[in-house]
C-alpha cells in the first residue's frame, strides 16, 4: 500500500498537521505543513474528508435526480451550480427554454455569486483576525439568502432550476427585495473601503502575498477570480457566452500581480459588476412563461458526450456528461475550480511564512467539498 | 486562430495524426477532439503546453472492452477546447502527462485510485479523495450499483 | 516598632486580598464590556438574556468554566503545565500593590513602584514560554515562541518611555509621578512616549492586532490551545488583569491618575477620575482590537525594532537635553 507521507525533504522540519479541524481551512482540508522555523519548505494537502461520491451517484439516478447533488458540491454558490448543470443537460438533450427563465436564473446566479462573495469576504478578514468584517458581511449576505429563500425555498441548497426553466416564478416582492438589497449592498462598499480596503494592516497582510503568476496558473489550472488576479481577463461569462450574458454589460476585473490583494480586488469588483449584471437583467425582465412545460420526467439525451463549462463563484466549472441513450447518465464527471486552486498553493507556500500561508489559502477562495465532490 | 491552426497543422504532421474532428458550432462544447494513441500522448500534450493550454480536466471511463481517458484543454485566448481521447486496456498503463502540466499530477491521482488506472512514471500516486488504505476502484462498472456497463461502440458507434 | 511592622502586614495582607477580590470581579466586568463593545461595533446586542443588560453573563461562563474537567494531556510535562497558569495570574496582582488609585488608596507607597510593576509583568512572557513549552503541542510551541520574540521586542520601547516619564519627575514613587501632573498632564508633554507606550502595551496584554501568540485562525489557539477548565480560565483571567494594570499605569504615568483635566478636579473624588480614565483606556484598547486584524509576525517585530525602539530612545535622549538645560 502507498506510504501516507512524503518522506522528509530536509533534516530537522518541523511538521504541522493545519487541519482537518482548524479554524481557518473552512471545511475539512488538512495541509500536512514541513516548516523550518515558522517558514514553510512542503506542502502536503491531504483531501477527502467530505468525499460523497456525487460521480457514482449520477450514473445511478436520472438526470433530474441528481439536480440537489450538484448544490451540495459547493454550497456556497448552489445556485451556479443547479444552473450550470440544467444548462449542461439542456444543451446535451436539446431542450427550448423560455426567454424569461433565462432572465431569472441570471438574476439568481448572479445573487449567489455575490453572497458567496460576501461569504468570502468576511472568512478571509477573520482569517486575517478582522471579527468584525465577517459580521457585516454576514448582515448583508443574510438579505440575499432571504430573496432566494422566497424563490426556491431554502437558503443554502436551493436546487431552484429545472430543465427548461425554474420551478417558480418571479413576483413584484422578489424584484423590489432585490432592488432594495442592491441598494443597500452599494451603500455599505464605503463602510467596507474603509475597514478593509484601506486598512494598512490589511495592505500589508496581503500586498505580495502569495503571489501565483501566470505561468502557475495555467500549469495548475487555476481558474476564476484567482486567474483573473493575474491579469488575464478570462471569465466564461465572455469566453462562452451561456444564456444571457451576452446581452448585459458588465467589465472583468483584472489584477496585476496575481497576489492576495489583487485577488481581494478582483472579487469585490466583481460584487459590483454582479450588481450591475442584476440590475439590466430585472429591467430587461420578460413576461410570458418560467418553465418549459414539455420536458418529460425521464429524459433520453441522445446518444454521445458533452463538456460544458460555466463561471462558478470560485473559477471555471464544467460537466462532462456521457450519455448512452438511457435515462442516466453513462458518466458524469464535474470540473471543480477549486481542485486547481487548492493544488497551486504546493508552490504558493513554497518558503512563506505560516501566517502568510493562511493569508494566501482565505484569499484564494476554497470550498473543500466541491473538491471532494 | 493562427496558434490554433499550427497546432492543427503539426497534429496533422503527426503519424496516425490527422483524425481531429472540428466542431465549430460547439454543439458538445468542445471545438477539437482527437484521438490520440497512447504512446503519442506525451507529444500531443507538450505541443498544447507550447501553445499555452491549460488541463481543463481530466474524465475517465470504464467500459467493457478498454478504458478511455478524456483529456479537455482550454486555452485562454482564442477560444478553443481540445478533447484529446486516449484509449487503454483494462491492464495497461498510460504515459504520465504530470511533468508537463503539473495539475495532471492530482487528476492523475484521481483518476488511478477511481479507476485503477496506472500511469507510468508518475511519481507520487497515493490516493487523493479515498482513505490510503482503500484498495477497491469505485467509479468503475464492477464497482456497486451500475446502471449500464457498456462496449464503447455502443455510445460512440 | 514591633507594633508598626505589624500594622504594615496586615495593611499588605488586607490589600492583597481586596486586590485578588477586585481582579476577579474587574475580570467579570471587562469580559462583559468587551463582549458589549464587541456587540455595538458589530451591529447586535451583545449578551443580554442572563440579568440585567446581561450581566450575570460572565458569571455564568465562569461556573461552566469552574465545573469543566481539567484536562493534562498525557504527553505535557505535567509540573510545568500546571504551574504556568498560577504563573502568569499571580505576577499580575502584584501590579495592585502599588497602583495609585487615590491620593490615601495606594496599597504601598512604595519608592521603586514603576520599576516593580514592570519587573513583575516580565513574568509573564515566562508564564507563557512554560505553558506552551509544556503542553508537548505544536501549534502551543508555536505561539510560545512567538510570545517570547514578540515580548522581548516590546518591553524596551515601553520601559525606554517610561524612563522618559521617570526622568521628567526624578522619582520611581507613583504617587510624586501622579502629584507632579496637577496642572498638566504627561501626555501633553510626552505625547510620542504615551503613544509608543500605549501601542507596546497592547503588544505586552498580547491583545489584537498584536494578539500573534494566540492567534486564532493561524495557531488555533496559540499557548493555551492544550489548556481546559479551570486553567485556561487563569489565563484569561490574567489577560483581562493585565489589561486593567496597563490601562492604569497608563493612567498614573501620562493621564494624571488621579487628576481631573488641568487642575480641574470638579469635586469629583480622585478614584472616580483614574477609574474614568483608566477604563476609558481600556474600552479604546478593545476598540482596536474589533476593528484591526492582526499583523504578521515580521512585520510586527520590523515595527518594534526598526521604529519604536529608535523613536523612544531618540524621545529619551531630547527630555534628557531639555531637562539639563531648563
Amino acid at each position: 500500500m502507498a506510504e501516507q507521507f512524503l518522506e522528509p525533504v530536509v533534516e530537522n522540519v518541523y511538521t504541522l498537521n493545519l487541519g482537518p479541524q482548524h479554524p481557518s481551512t473552512h471545511g475539512v482540508l488538512r495541509v500536512v505543513l514541513d516548516l523550518d522555523g515558522e517558514f514553510i519548505v512542503r506542502t502536503d494537502p491531504v483531501i477527502g474528508y467530505g468525499h460523497r461520491g456525487h460521480e457514482k451517484m449520477g450514473e445511478n439516478r436520472l438526470y433530474k435526480q441528481f439536480m440537489p447533488n450538484t448544490s451540495r458540491m459547493d454550497y456556497l454558490s448552489g445556485m451556479l451550480y443547479n444552473h450550470g448543470y440544467v444548462l449542461a443537460v439542456e444543451k446535451l438533450a436539446g431542450i427550448e427554454v423560455p426567454e424569461r427563465a433565462k432572465y431569472i436564473r441570471v438574476i439568481c446566479s448572479e445573487l449567489n455569486r455575490i453572497s458567496s462573495h460576501l461569504l468570502w469576504f468576511g472568512t478571509y478578514v477573520m482569517d486575517l483576525g478582522g471579527f468584525t468584517p465577517f459580521l457585516y458581511a454576514f448582515d448583508d449576505r443574510e438579505q440575499i439568502l432571504d430573496i432566494l429563500d422566497r424563490v426556491s425555498g431554502s437558503r443554502l441548497t436551493y436546487s431552484y432550476c429545472r430543465f427548461g426553466g425554474v420551478c417558480q416564478d418571479l413576483d413584484s416582492v422578489f424584484i423590489d427585495m432585490t432592488r432594495a438589497f442592491l441598494k443597500r449592498l452599494r451603500s455599505r462598499w464605503s463602510d467596507y473601503e474603509n475597514l478593509v480596503t484601506k486598512n494598512i494592516i490589511f495592505i500589508h497582510r496581503t500586498r505580495d502575498v502569495g503571489v501565483i503568476s501566470l505561468e502557475q496558473a495555467r500549469q495548475f489550472g487555476v481558474t476564476g477570480p484567482n486567474l483573473r488576479a493575474c491579469g488575464v481577463a478570462f471569465d466564461m461569462r465572455r469566453a462562452e457566452p451561456y444564456e444571457v450574458y451576452d446581452r448585459l454589460d458588465f467589465e472583468i476585473p483584472v489584477g496585476t500581480k496575481g497576489d492576495a490583494l489583487d485577488r481581494y480586488y478582483v472579487r469585490m469588483i466583481e460584487m459590483e459588476q454582479s450588481c450591475r449584471i442584476i440590475e439590466q437583467a430585472l429591467d430587461q425582465l420578460p413576461g410570458g412563461a418560467f418553465l418549459n412545460p414539455k420536458v418529460p420526467d425521464r429524459l433520453r439525451p441522445p446518444k454521445g458526450d458533452l463538456y460544458f463549462g460555466f463561471e462558478s463563484a470560485r473559477g471555471q466549472t464544467g460537466y462532462y456528461i456521457v450519455s448512452d441513450g438511457s435515462t442516466m447518465p453513462y458518466r458524469l464527471h464535474v470540473r471543480v475550480p477549486s481542485f486547481g486552486n487548492l493544488h497551486v498553493l504546493v508552490e504558493a507556500f513554497q518558503g512563506t511564512l505560516l501566517a502568510d500561508a493562511i493569508s494566501t489559502m482565505g484569499s484564494v477562495d476554497l470550498v473543500i467539498p466541491e473538491i471532494d465532490r | 486562430m493562427g496558434k490554433v491552426n499550427d497546432v492543427l497543422q503539426r497534429f496533422r504532421g503527426m503519424p496516425e495524426g490527422g483524425t481531429i474532428v472540428k466542431d465549430d458550432a460547439y454543439k458538445a462544447g468542445i471545438a477539437f477532439s482527437m484521438q490520440v494513441p497512447a504512446e503519442r500522448l506525451r507529444e500531443v500534450a507538450a505541443v498544447l503546453n507550447e501553445m499555452e493550454c491549460y488541463l481543463e480536466s481530466m474524465a475517465a471511463l470504464d467500459f467493457q472492452d478498454t478504458f478511455e481517458i478524456v483529456y479537455h484543454f482550454n486555452c485562454f485566448e482564442p477560444r478553443s477546447r481540445f478533447a484529446l481521447r486516449v484509449l487503454c486496456g483494462h491492464d495497461e498503463a498510460v504515459p504520465t502527462v504530470s511533468d508537463i502540466f503539473k495539475t495532471a499530477m492530482w487528476q492523475e491521482r484521481e483518476v488511478h485510485e477511481f479507476f485503477g488506472i496506472r500511469f507510468a512514471d508518475n511519481p507520487d500516486l497515493r490516493p487523493l479523495l479515498l482513505p490510503e488504505d482503500t484498495d477497491e476502484h469505485p467509479l468503475r462498472k464492477t464497482f456497486g450499483k451500475v446502471n449500464a456497463y457498456r462496449r464503447r461502440e455502443e455510445i460512440y458507434g | 516598632m514591633g507594633n508598626e511592622v505589624g500594622s504594615e502586614w496586615i495593611r499588605l495582607i488586607v490589600g492583597a486580598v481586596i486586590a485578588l477580590a477586585f481582579a476577579s470581579l474587574n475580570a467579570l466586568f471587562l469580559v462583559w464590556l468587551e463582549r458589549k463593545v464587541a456587540g455595538h461595533i458589530q451591529l447586535r446586542p451583545g449578551p443580554k438574556e442572563v440579568g440585567p443588560f446581561g450581566l450575570l453573563q460572565t458569571i455564568a461562563d465562569a461556573l461552566k468554566l469552574v465545573g469543566k474537567e481539567l484536562i493534562t494531556p498525557s504527553a505535557a510535562d505535567k509540573k510545568l503545565f500546571v504551574i504556568a497558569p498560577v504563573l502568569i495570574f499571580m505576577p499580575v496582582l502584584v501590579g495592585f500593590l502599588v497602583l495609585p488609585f487615590a491620593p490615601e488608596l495606594i496599597i504601598r507607597d512604595m519608592n521603586l513602584g514603576v520599576l516593580l510593576i514592570f519587573a513583575f509583568s516580565t513574568f509573564s512572557v515566562l508564564a507563557i514560554l512554560a505553558g506552551g513549552w509544556s503542553s508537548n503541542n505544536k501549534y502551543a510551541l508555536l505561539g510560545a515562541i512567538r510570545s517570547v520574540a514578540q515580548n522581548v521586542a516590546y518591553e524596551i520601547p515601553l520601559l525606554l518611555t517610561v524612563m522618559s516619564v521617570v526622568l521628567m519627575v526624578n522619582s520611581l514613587r507613583f504617587s510624586e509621578i501622579v502629584q507632579a501632573q496637577g496642572h498638566i498632564w504627561f501626555i501633553f508633554l510626552q505625547p510620542v512616549a504615551g503613544l509608543i507606550y500605549l501601542i507596546s502595551a497592547t503588544a505586552e496584554t498580547n491583545r489584537a492586532p498584536f494578539d500573534i501568540p494566540e492567534a486564532e485562525s493561524e495557531l488555533v489557539a496559540g499557548f493555551h490551545t492544550e489548556y481546559s477548565g479551570m486553567r485556561f480560565g487563569l489565563f484569561f483571567l490574567a489577560e483581562y488583569t493585565n489589561m486593567f494594570i496597563v490601562s492604569a499605569v497608563a493612567t498614573s504615568l501620562f493621564f494624571g491618575g488621579w487628576h481631573g483635566p488641568f487642575g480641574f478636579d470638579m469635586k469629583i473624588p480622585g478614584i472616580v477620575w483614574f477609574m474614568l480614565k483608566t477604563y476609558f483606556l481600556i474600552f479604546v484598547i478593545m476598540w482596536v482590537r474589533w476593528t484591526f486584524p492582526r499583523i504578521r509576525f515580521d512585520q510586527l517585530m520590523n515595527f518594534s525594532w526598526k521604529f519604536m525602539i529608535p523613536v523612544s530612545l531618540a524621545n529619551l535622549l531630547v527630555t534628557a537635553v531639555v531637562l539639563k538645560f531648563i
